[in-house]
């Protein structure tokens, strides 16, 4: 069996027992990338001479017998995390080439594991989107069917893992952009607890819902690679300072008596047969390893889209006000004077999508609208929170789809906004009450393409989480692609 | 929505539109503030004292100097400079 197919914690036991090298292990993925990034166009930035070197350092740490978690595991990392001198695009032209002075938390944090850097991953443009094909450099294609999208935004992230061009990979998730992609790619995706991952040096989108986190083969190296990002961080007045704990501790232990909810609005009208029956055969797997299944109801449901969108939406025309062409990023040649130079310079650098969510952020924070909008989006947030915290009274953790539907054609809905954003009817929740939630494979439809299912936790509860979605993916036939 | 109102918030995002771009954002603006319109059916209000109960004013970071980020660094990303940021001439 080829090395690259095989998930973070067997690469682990091989490096330690010398069975590989890390710089083998390296070049196995670096080939691989070679080989068939040309085709899936998950990768904007391969850095195989920093892989290599990270990969040597690695070998040295273990043979030193200090290696932790991810020392020698090859990674890649979404292209909103600011690397120090590696070019980093956000997949806009506005940022074509930015190249960071220092590295996010996240970066600084994998290189005291000696984890090795493959490259950075294309995404949506900002961040904004769930197909990867508003990226201005590498629209990703799914490897399942090169024919439909990965998901997105972070869907670079989510082909290249399920590709296996990358052990794991880094992601963020503002609504659901890692595990969306993960579920298009028939991968494991997890959005840790607002607050649980430093933001510091995540290039912004919505500073309230912005999340950075692990997308990888299995629950388990989700864990680990949280184990490796999660933690205070002065640079980050967001993040908290709950212990972090080891996120892999509970995989393993019984799920029986433990309750799972299932809020009816999440299966109702607008979700695919197959995503409906496939996610609810998995409840009743749960059910055979003694969980229990409780039926609940999440209301506002029905509001939550547009809550999310208009908070997101806010704070982005806020956050990307930043870029004007003088500091950093694509400067216009046309511009007599200061503000026709900003307004050329963000107009030929945002694509198209970038610009509407700014135009409906202003329209949901300008005078005569705050109140009906974005005040009424705060609140519906409060009201999320509640009928959360409602079903948590009860209950573990919580099942649902991820999408609506199975990975889409490249040339289907792209261009439809409002379609666009319906789709992200079943992720948008966790982001809006702050919760942890993973998504993994619970099916496949008649194509043969992946089908996920998200299970929401309380506030830190990720090792929860990550426990039952191993549970799941234990006695679960996982497919691969064919490239 | 009309192209006056895309015209005023284009303005406010310091964005530029053709005529013709600015239609097809009318166009779509219109959609998207339909499903925006949703919310409105729900009379509930925002509480924002309940919003930041949890948040300690008394937890920040010790204020202490650390060496700044090398200029050549801050400056590198910038187009026209010569170790200071160059902006079009803004005194008439």
């Amino acid at each position: 069996m080829d090395v690259t197919s095989k998930n973070i914690s067997q690469l682990r036991s091989m490096l330690d027992n010398k069975e590989i090298s890390a710089t083998e292990l390296a070049d196995a993925f670096i080939s691989r990338i070679k080989k068939y990034d040309s085709k899936l166009q998950s990768f904007i930035t391969v850095t195989e001479e920093k892989a290599l070197k990270d990969a040597e350092n690695a070998q040295k740490v273990i043979n030193s017998g200090n290696a932790s978690g991810l020392c020698g595991i090859p990674l890649a990392v979404k292209d909103n995390i600011c690397t120090d001198g590696i070019r980093t695009t956000c997949s806009s032209k506005i940022l074509e080439n930015f190249i960071p002075p220092y590295n996010a938390t996240v970066i600084e944090k994998l290189n005291s594991e000696n984890a090795v850097m493959l490259g950075k991953v294309s995404m949506d443009e900002f961040a904004m989107g769930g197909s990867t094909q508003t990226s201005a450099f590498a629209k990703t294609k799914n490897p399942y069917d090169l024919s439909r999208v990965p998901g997105g935004s972070s869907g670079g992230s989510a082909a290249c893992v399920s590709a296996s061009l990358a052990a794991g990979a880094l992601g963020s998730d503002t609504g659901g952009s890692i595990r969306q992609p993960a579920a298009f790619c028939g991968v494991t995706g997890l959005k840790p607890t607002y607050g649980r991952v430093s933001r510091y040096g995540l290039v912004a989108f919505a500073s309230s819902l912005d999340q950075i986190g692990p997308i990888a083969k299995s629950a388990y190296d989700c864990g680990m690679i949280l184990n490796s990002i999660a933690g205070y961080d002065p640079h980050d007045g967001t993040v908290s300072k709950n212990p972090v704990m080891d996120y892999t501790s509970r995989i393993g232990q019984s799920i029986k008596g433990m309750k799972i909810a299932v809020p009816q609005e999440f299966y109702a009208e607008g979700i695919d047969d197959c995503i409906r029956k496939s996610v609810l055969s998995a409840a009743d797997t749960y059910k055979s390893m003694g969980a229990e299944i409780v039926q609940c109801s999440m209301p506002s449901l029905k509001y939550a889209v547009a809550a999310y969108y208009l908070i997101s939406s806010a704070e982005a025309s806020s956050n990307l006000s930043r870029y004007d062409g003088i500091k950093y990023g694509h400067r216009s040649k046309i511009g007599e004077n200061f503000n026709e130079l900003i307004s050329n310079s963000r107009s030929e650098g945002f694509g198209e999508e970038v610009k509407r969510r700014i135009l409906l952020g202003n329209y949901a924070l300008s005078s005569g609208y705050y109140d009906a909008y974005y005040g009424k989006a705060l609140a519906l947030r409060q009201r999320i929170k509640a009928e959360y915290a409602g079903i948590f009274e009860k209950c573990d953790v919580i099942l649902t789809p991820t999408t609506p539907s199975v990975a889409y054609g490249i040339n289907e809905n792209v261009s439809d906004p409002v379609k666009m954003y319906q789709a992200d009817i079943c992720t948008v929740t966790a982001n809006i009450a702050s919760l942890p939630a993973i998504s993994t494979t619970c099916g496949y439809d008649s194509d043969g393409m992946p089908i996920g299912m998200s299970i929401v936790g309380r506030q830190f509860d990720e090792a929860v989480i990550i426990q039952t979605a191993d549970a799941f993916e234990k006695q679960f036939n996982t497919a691969s692609p064919i490239l | 929505m009309d192209l006056e109102m895309v015209s005023y918030l284009s303005k406010l995002g310091k964005l530029s539109f053709t005529e013709e771009e600015m239609k097809k954002k009318a166009s779509e603006m219109t959609s998207i503030i339909e499903i925006m319109d949703t919310i409105k059916e729900i009379d509930i209000k925002y509480d924002a004292l309940a919003d930041n109960h949890d948040v300690y004013l008394n937890d920040l970071r010790e204020d202490f100097s650390l060496p700044s980020m090398p200029t050549e660094k801050i400056i590198q990303n910038a187009t026209s400079s010569n170790n200071y940021f160059v902006v079009p001439k803004v005194v008439e």
